[in-house]
C-alpha cells in the first residue's frame, strides 16, 4: 500500500516523496492495479445487483403505498399529465443518442445525482406518513437506497472520478421545493416521486449494464491531482 | 375552345325542352348571364367566360349568340355536338353504377330508379331473374338480407328490356371492436403495433391509428407488409409518461374504436433466438451443446444483454427441464438419458425488463452413444460434477460405475477409463 506519511514541506518535494514511494512500491503495482480494477468491475456488478434488488423491493413499498393514497393514484390505468411542479424530480428521460454517448463519468454522475435527490425527498416523505407499516418499509427502503449512493460514490471513486457536489447527506428538505398547496397535489408529488424512482432503478440496470462492459483495463493509478499534496 | 359536354349534359330527370335556344334575347339579357356585348367587345370577351355563356342552358331566355361573330364555326360545331349528345342522353340515359351497403339481418327496399312506382318492371340479380313475389309495383324488397344476397341488381323497363337501374349490393357488418397488440422486440429503437378485427365485416374497412405520448401525438408508419401493422420510433428513453395507441376501423356500416395504454419497459418482448442447434458430445452419451444466436431484430446486445431459458425433454417424456442463463449463447445439457432423442428449445428476455419471448424452433438431438459391443446392458456413467440444472424429474436410476459393480469383465475397464476422461474433461471445461 501506499503510505505517504507525515507533514508534506510542499507540493514539489509532496510530489518527490510519492514518486519516491511509487517507485518502491513497483513491482507490487501490478497486483495492486490488478485488484483495483477487479475491484472497480465487482463493484460495477454489485451496483448493478442492488439496483435489481431495490427495484424489486420498490414494486412492493409503491403498491403499498400507492393504495394509502386511494383511487385513483392505484389503478393501474392511471395515467395523469405531467404537472409543471413535478419537473423538479430528476427524470431518467434522455434522447436516445445522448444517453448512448454519455462518457462512463457523466453516466455514473448522473446517476449519482439522481438517487441523491431522490433519496432527500423520500426522507420527506418517510415523515410524513401515517401508518406504522409504511413508515417501517420506506425506512428499510432509504437505507437500501442510501446504500446505493454509496456504491455509486464507490464506483467513481475507485475509477478515479470526482464525486458530483451537490447534498449527498441528507439536508433537511428538498432542495427549493415549494411546498404543495392542497392535500390532491402532495399526492401527485408523492405518485411522481415514486415513477420517476422506478424508472431510474430500470434505467440504472442499463447504465450498469454498459459501464460492466466498459470497465477500463488496468491503469496505474498515480494520479497528481491536487489531493492536498 | 370546345368545352366539355359533361357542362352540357343536363342533370336528371330528362326534360323536353330544347336545350340551346336560338331565341332573340335582348342584349344584356339576364343577371349573370354576361351575354357579350359583341358589337362593342368583340369575341374575344366571350372567349374569357364560356362557361358564363353557357350557364343558363335549359331555361326559356336562351343566350343570344347570332350576330356578329367574330368566329362562328368553331361555336357552331360545338353547339351541333352538344345538342347531339344531350338528345342521345334523354333518349339512351345510362344508369349510373351505385353501390349499396346494407347490415346482415336489415329489409332492403330497391327502387328502379327514376321509375314510377307503378311502371312494369324486372328486376334481375347477377344476371338471374328475380320472382315478382318480391316485387312491391316496381320496387324490389329484400327482407331480412343476408351474405348470399350479395351481388349485382339490375333493373329493366318492361318488354324493351332498356336497364334503367343497376346497384351492387353488399351485405355486411358493422365492425366490433377491433384486437389491437404493441410491441417492442427492438428495443430500444421502437416498437410496433400489431391489430386485427375479431369477426369479418364482409365489406371494405378503413384502420386509423394514433398514438399519444403525453402531450404529443406521434406518427405510426404503416408497414407495406404485413397490411395491419404500423411502427414507430422512439425518440426519448426511460420515458415516466406511458403511450397510448388508439385504432379505429370504419366502414360504410359503422365504427368502432379501442385504445391500449403501456409503459415503455412493459411491451419489450425480443423475438426468439435463433440458429439454435443442438448436437451430441464425442464420448459422452450423456451430454448435448446446445447453441443459439442473438435474436436479429435485437439491435444491440451490448448494451441491452439478453438472458436465455433454455427447455428440453426426451421425446417420450412430456415433462421439460429448465435452464435459465443470464449470459452467453451456449449451454450443454449433462443429465441427457443416454440413447435417447431430445427435444431443445430457447427463449429469450431483455434481463431487466420486458417479458419473455416465445419459444424458438424446436430442435432434435440424441446423445451419443458407443457402438455396442454386446448385447448385455450398456454401463452408464454418473457425472460427478454438474451445471446449475434445476431438475423437476427423479434423477434416473444408473448403474453407478465402480469397483463394486460386476457387470462384466470387459465393462469394468470401460468404467475406468471412461470415468478418466470424464474426470478430465471437468477439470478442463468446468
Amino acid at each position: 500500500m501506499l503510505n505517504v506519511t507525515g507533514d508534506l514541506p510542499g507540493d514539489s518535494w509532496g510530489i518527490f516523496t510519492f514518486l519516491c514511494a511509487a517507485l518502491c512500491n513497483l513491482p507490487a503495482l501490478p497486483a495492486l492495479n490488478c485488484s483495483e480494477e477487479l475491484g472497480a468491475g465487482q463493484s460495477i456488478q454489485q451496483t448493478y445487483d442492488l439496483t435489481r434488488y431495490l427495484e424489486h423491493q420498490l414494486r412492493t413499498l409503491a403498491g403499498t403505498y400507492l393504495n394509502y393514497l386511494g383511487p385513483p393514484f392505484n389503478e393501474p390505468d392511471f395515467n395523469p399529465p405531467r404537472l409543471a411542479r413535478a419537473e423538479r424530480v430528476p427524470s431518467a428521460t434522455v434522447d436516445l443518442d445522448l444517453w448512448r454517448g454519455l462518457t462512463d463519468n457523466a453516466r455514473l454522475a448522473a446517476n449519482y445525482r439522481a438517487y441523491s435527490r431522490l433519496l432527500c425527498y423520500l426522507r420527506v416523505l418517510d415523515g410524513q406518513v401515517g401508518t406504522a407499516e409504511l413508515r417501517h418499509r420506506l425506512a428499510h427502503f432509504c437505507a437500501s437506497l442510501q446504500g446505493l449512493v454509496l456504491s455509486i460514490g464507490g464506483v467513481m471513486s475507485s475509477l478515479g472520478y470526482p464525486l458530483p457536489a451537490g447534498p449527498a447527506g441528507p439536508p433537511a428538505g428538498p432542495p427549493g421545493a415549494p411546498p404543495a398547496p392542497n392535500d390532491f397535489l402532495k399526492k401527485m408529488d408523492d405518485f411522481w416521486l415514486l415513477k420517476e424512482l422506478q424508472t431510474w432503478l430500470w434505467r440504472s440496470a442499463k447504465d450498469f449494464n454498459r459501464l460492466k462492459k466498459k470497465v477500463p483495463p488496468a491503469v496505474v493509478t498515480l494520479r497528481l491531482e491536487a489531493r492536498g499534496f | 375552345m370546345c368545352w366539355s359536354l359533361k357542362e352540357l349534359i343536363p342533370p336528371e330527370p330528362v326534360q323536353k325542352q330544347p336545350v340551346v335556344a336560338w331565341g332573340s334575347a335582348e342584349s344584356g339579357g339576364k343577371e349573370g348571364a354576361k351575354i357579350p356585348d359583341l358589337s362593342s367587345e368583340g369575341w374575344s370577351s366571350s372567349q374569357k367566360n364560356p362557361l358564363d355563356v353557357y350557364e343558363n342552358l335549359g331555361t326559356p331566355q336562351g343566350l343570344w349568340t347570332g350576330g356578329e361573330m367574330a368566329n362562328p364555326v368553331p361555336s357552331a360545331c360545338c353547339m351541333v355536338l352538344a345538342a347531339v349528345v344531350v338528345v342521345y342522353a334523354q333518349r339512351h340515359s345510362q344508369p349510373d353504377s351505385h353501390t349499396q351497403f346494407e347490415r346482415v339481418g336489415a329489409d332492403v327496399t330497391m327502387k328502379c330508379g327514376s321509375m314510377d312506382w307503378d311502371a312494369a318492371v324486372t328486376w334481375t340479380v347477377n344476371g338471374t331473374d328475380i320472382d315478382e313475389s318480391h316485387l312491391n309495383g316496381s320496387y324490389l324488397i329484400l327482407k331480412n338480407v343476408d351474405l348470399s344476397q350479395s351481388g349485382q341488381y339490375s333493373c329493366y323497363e318492361g318488354s324493351a328490356w332498356h336497364l334503367k337501374y343497376q346497384t351492387t349490393l353488399k351485405v355486411g357488418t358493422p365492425p366490433r371492436e377491433p384486437v389491437l397488440m404493441c410491441r417492442s422486440n427492438n428495443y430500444p429503437k421502437g416498437f410496433y403495433c400489431s391489430w386485427h378485427l375479431p369477426t369479418p365485416t364482409y365489406i371494405p374497412n378503413t384502420f386509423n391509428i394514433s398514438v399519444i405520448h403525453g402531450t404529443k401525438e406521434m406518427v405510426c408508419e404503416k408497414d407495406a407488409v404485413p397490411k395491419n401493422r404500423c411502427h414507430i420510433r422512439y425518440l426519448q428513453l426511460f420515458s415516466t409518461v406511458k403511450y397510448k395507441v388508439t385504432l379505429t376501423v370504419t366502414n360504410a356500416l359503422g365504427k368502432n374504436y379501442t385504445t391500449v395504454t403501456f409503459d415503455e419497459f412493459a411491451i419489450v418482448k425480443p423475438d426468439p433466438p435463433e440458429s439454435v442447434v443442438a448436437k451430441p458430445v464425442p464420448n459422452n452419451p450423456r451430454r448435448l451443446e446446445v447453441s443459439w444466436q442473438n435474436p436479429s431484430s435485437w439491435p444491440d446486445p451490448e448494451s441491452f444483454p439478453l438472458k436465455f431459458f433454455l427447455r428440453y425433454r426426451p421425446l417420450i417424456l412430456d415433462q421439460w427441464q429448465h435452464v435459465e442463463l443470464s449470459d452467453g449463447t451456449s449451454h450443454t445439457i449433462t443429465d441427457a438419458y443416454a440413447g435417447k432423442e431430445y427435444i431443445i428449445q430457447v427463449a429469450a428476455k431483455d434481463n431487466d425488463i420486458g417479458t419473455w419471448s416465445d419459444w424458438s424452433v424446436a430442435v432434435h438431438a440424441t446423445p451419443w452413444t458407443e457402438e455396442p459391443k454386446h448385447l448385455t446392458t450398456e454401463a452408464q456413467i454418473t457425472e460427478t460434477t454438474s451445471a446449475s440444472t434445476s431438475s423437476f424429474m427423479a434423477p434416473p436410476t444408473t448403474k453407478i460405475c465402480d469397483k463394486g459393480a460386476v457387470v462384466g469383465s470387459g465393462a469394468v475397464a470401460v468404467c475406468w477409463t471412461a470415468g478418466l476422461v470424464v474426470a478430465a474433461y471437468s477439470v478442463l471445461f468446468i
